[in-house]
């Protein structure tokens, strides 16, 4: 049976968009963590809270085998957005091999202290925060973003405290990192040409219930949080600056647009309650 | 205003807003407080450059934006 005009034309323009993204992962992107890093430029002098934070990011980055099985299921029907998905999945499994590398070689953690943190950690489980393949590219765009403006800063701070290692690590996942973001943006972009009004009100309803992947899952995360927030200074001002506004702009969506569809979404909801 | 505004677009009683509270903990998320700002721009006839929206954590903190975008 052939599909209806509309979703073939939809999955080409997806497949358009992946072939673009992979072609130029491959041109200038790919990077080995085990030869490209210079863990012979590792610092002693490194405070212990960067590493802390390298640590956390390392944990964040190694739910991966959840993000993948959940995350690439929900776009299972997209060719383009589930090649993009496999295609992410190699990209991210690097960020934790780098991190972890970093640490084993620094001397900062034992392997048996990792393997083990590692172990506990695969013992909770993430889950997808939101229902539906198009809730869950538009968390892409503000997850990926928030993770780039995070690397962006903790490679500015490795720099400051001389590490240069590190600093590569993180300018390495941070590229990455935007890069993803701007698949998933253009993904949105389609999304809202199709049907502006049901993206707009997932993007309020994805912007209003965001939280990073890790939070509650990864151990001690709220003492983690607060060492980040030292270091990397990620607070609301910097997520609406260098992640909320950024996204909408790039999205070309209004803040008046996005409230009306809060607006609207509230109204449906206490709706709902009255019955 | 803010309390008008506010009680309007989150249908709830705000017993006390003084300058100095934090719009986060009146119960209003960082889209709600959006709603509010959006609202205030048609009442006054203004716009809020979404920078300056960034930095916004007190009451005092949005009428200080607001008046100077009404003196600008």
């Amino acid at each position: 049976m052939s599909r209806p005009l509309k979703d073939t034309a939809m999955q080409e323009r997806l497949y358009g968009m992946y072939k673009t993204f992979f072609d130029k992962a491959e041109q200038e992107r790919r990077w080995n963590p085990l030869r490209d890093v210079p863990y012979e430029k590792i610092s002693a002098e490194t405070p212990e809270s960067v590493i802390l934070c390298a640590e956390t990011f390392c944990l964040v980055e190694s739910y991966l085998p959840d993000y993948v099985s959940q995350g690439i299921n929900v776009v299972r029907p997209y060719f383009g957005q589930a090649w993009f998905a496999a295609n992410w999945a190699y990209e991210e499994s690097k960020h934790s091999v780098a991190l972890m590398e970093y640490l084993l070689q620094s001397k900062r953690r034992s392997p048996e202290y990792l393997f083990d943190l590692q172990s506990q950690l695969m013992q909770m489980k993430w889950e997808m925060p939101f229902a539906t393949s198009r809730q869950m590219t538009i968390y892409g765009c503000f997850q990926e973003m928030a993770t780039f403006v995070i690397y962006v800063k903790q490679e500015k701070r490795c720099k400051e405290v001389g590490d240069e290692c590190l600093a590569t690590i993180f300018r390495l996942n941070a590229r990455d990192e935007i890069a993803h973001c701007r698949f998933y943006q253009d993904v949105v972009k389609v999304l809202l040409e199709e049907d502006r009004p049901g993206t707009l009100a997932d993007l309020a309803f994805v912007a209003k219930n965001f939280t990073m992947p890790g939070v509650d899952i990864v151990p001690d995360y709220a003492a983690r949080v607060e060492v980040m927030r030292e270091e990397g200074k990620i607070d609301r001002a910097v997520f609406f600056q260098k992640i909320f506004f950024p996204c909408l702009s790039y999205l070309e969506v209004t803040r008046q647009e996005l409230m009306e569809a809060n607006a609207a979404e509230r109204r449906a909801v206490s709706n709902v309650a009255a019955e | 205003m803010f309390e008008k505004t506010a009680t309007e677009i989150v249908e709830k009683d705000f017993k006390t807003i003084e300058e100095n509270t934090v719009i986060s903990d009146l119960g209003i998320d960082s889209l709600g407080m959006l709603e509010i700002v959006g609202s205030m721009e048609r009442q006054l006839k203004i716009q809020i450059p979404d920078e300056a929206l960034a930095g916004i954590q007190t009451v005092r903190d949005l009428l200080e934006v607001v008046d100077k975008r009404q003196s600008a």
